[in-house]
């Protein structure tokens, strides 16, 4: 177990190198001079010939790779050209942020695909199966930003019940968790009917129901138990799922997260807050991917010495 | 058309395939179908609620929504149709070769696959967006690129089996050229899980295009997209909530149809899956 967990570790070494040395290209392939893009369109020559200098953009290309390798490992994301203050100051809090909206509509989701999953296996071809499965269409079939918008024109603006956006009390909460992890939820719940359908079927599920053992164990303890291995590697997937959606879900509710922080960084051409959060994205994707991979191992075994 | 008959015995994939077929239909006829002219404004007629003449109303310009919901299906169906063949005709040949000639390419080729397959979707389309520039073209690339290594994936699976295969040994024996080999012994067995793979990543497209457009990332105004249009009407969320009717059953619809076509597709090439349902 720990000799994987150090192999993995030491894998995000090429990994995270592949990944910055990407992104350093790929922002070099970006049109435009970067120099006259921090200065502004209408700025003095010498202005531009100072920042060009003072970044390093006339340098040759090795050396600005070099450079900007060892200020990413410096944690020295640059400063952002918009507010002028530290990219990774403007970066830390709205990773928080969006830890929380992404970490919430994950627990709601494993909630209620699990409640929901068992149910509609237990109910196997039965009318509230078919509902369920139904209802778990739908919600794939409804992207983030249609579900929000019907959220808050509901709740909101007819209703006006809770804030349309923001994130200040309790109650600036519920309709981003509720709608990012409704969609999550949705999927998840086919996935985990799925399995437990599957474990169901089992030969060890007859002879535990031979044996006499009361059908709520049957259910939680030995087919639920069986099925968890596919359902955690599920989770372990959704969660960068969630993090994804967390950009479209932050955007309609004007939640002050990573995600947005992105897209205004792009819709600006704030470049290096753009480059930050996304080296921070991939870091967390990363991560997560990490940890579930090391989870996955917990649960079963027998990978553990692959 | 044993294919067709065993696909037609599943209804919902059937009627569903039917909407799919409609909603091709008004995507290439859009053109000639609009009742009025979707990019034309009218001042005199912002903010009408739906009515015998504007079915879905007009939006903050005086344009009729319900023609720029069918020119926007028109602009849905082809940016998620170019990008599933970009995807394809990238990926596939890169799975088959890595599949059949192994080795240190095959496990380099994979290796940045895992890679990228940890990202979702939304996030590789925003960063390539913001390379290639948001435009249509652009939203096209980007989405194409972020499933491709799902298209290699499956490619090179499924070559992978095919390699082991009798008739692929007896072909290198009497000494086909591997070029010959993958096109024409290969190939074949490749194309039915290709298409099935397409038919699950179009509703995952649809819903992606849309959301980079939500953004504002995608296709720029005054091209209709109904991500776009979704984003444009949530300022007027109070006053004109109508104008999110039309682009939301669009989108969903589409969705909805392409999802279930999708699986039904699956299920008719690979029965096993059936008895899970």
């Amino acid at each position: 177990m720990l000799r994987m967990i150090i192999y993995r570790l030491l894998l995000i070494i090429p990994v995270g190198l592949v990944l910055v040395s990407f992104l350093f290209a790929l922002f070099h392939l970006i049109p435009g001079d970067p120099a006259q893009l921090m200065a502004g369109d209408n700025a003095p020559e010498e202005l531009v010939q100072a920042i060009r200098q003072a970044y390093g953009f006339d340098q040759p290309v090795h050396i600005q790779y070099w450079n900007y390798l060892i200020r990413v490992l410096q944690g020295d994301l640059g400063v952002s050209t918009y507010s002028r203050e530290p990219v990774i100051d403007v970066v830390w809090p709205r990773v928080i942020n969006t830890a929380q909206l992404a970490g919430l509509a994950m627990l709601f989701a494993i909630v209620i695909s699990l409640i929901l999953g068992c149910i509609s296996a237990m109910f196997w071809n039965h009318p509230v199966d078919k509902s369920v499965t139904v209802f778990s269409l739908v919600g794939i079939c409804t992207p983030v930003f249609v579900s929000g918008l019907i959220a808050i024109y509901f709740f909101s603006v007819y209703l006006g019940w809770l804030p349309i956006g923001g994130k200040a009390t309790w109650k600036h909460y519920i309709l981003p968790v509720v709608t990012l992890g409704a969609y999550q939820a949705a999927m998840f719940t086919r996935m985990v009917r799925s399995c437990m359908v599957d474990a169901l079927g089992r030969d060890f599920i007859v002879t535990a129901r031979a044996k006499g053992v009361a059908e709520r164990l049957v259910v939680f303890k030995h087919a639920l138990r069986n099925a968890l291995l596919p359902i955690i590697t599920l989770f372990g997937l959704g969660l960068g799922h969630t993090l994804g959606g967390s950009v479209v879900t932050e955007t309609i509710f004007n939640w002050p997260g990573l995600g947005r922080l992105m897209v205004d960084s792009i819709l600006t051409r704030d470049l290096p807050v753009t480059q930050g959060a996304i080296q921070i994205f991939a870091a967390i994707f990363i991560a997560v991917n990490l940890i579930v991979d090391v989870l996955y191992a917990w649960v079963d075994p027998r990978i553990r010495y692959d | 058309m044993d294919f067709l008959k065993r696909f037609s015995r599943d209804k919902v994939g059937l009627f569903f395939g039917i909407v799919l077929v409609l909603i091709y239909l008004i995507a290439l006829t859009a053109h000639w179908i609009t009742p009025y002219d979707p990019l034309q404004t009218d001042l005199r007629k912002v903010f009408q609620p739906p009515s015998w003449e504007h079915w879905l109303g007009t939006d903050q310009f005086g344009r009729d929504m319900l023609s720029r919901v069918i020119l926007a299906t028109q602009i849905t169906a082809r940016v998620t149709g170019l990008a599933i063949l970009f995807a394809v005709i990238t990926g596939v040949p890169i799975g088959m070769f890595v599949g059949f000639v192994g080795g240190w390419l095959d496990g380099l080729v994979m290796r940045i696959t895992d890679m990228l397959l940890i990202f979702p979707i939304i996030m590789l389309a925003i960063v390539l967006v913001v390379i290639i520039g948001p435009t249509e073209n652009g939203v096209i690339f980007a989405l194409g690129i972020s499933q491709m290594p799902q298209f290699i994936r499956v490619a090179r699976g499924v070559t992978l089996s095919v390699k082991e295969e009798l008739y692929i040994e007896a072909a290198v024996a009497v000494g086909a050229s591997r070029e010959y080999i993958l096109r024409r012994h290969v190939w074949p067995n490749i194309s039915a899980p290709i298409i099935v793979q397409a038919s699950l990543t179009l509703p995952v497209f649809v819903l992606n295009a849309s959301a980079l457009s939500y953004l504002g990332l995608g296709v720029q105004p005054p091209t209709p997209e109904w991500g776009q249009m979704l984003n444009e009407s949530v300022a007027f969320i109070f006053n004109a909530p109508y104008l999110m009717i039309g682009p939301t059953i669009a989108l969903f619809l589409f969705t909805l149809a392409a999802n279930l076509v999708g699986d039904a597709l699956q299920e008719t090439i690979n029965p096993k899956l059936k008895k899970r349902k």
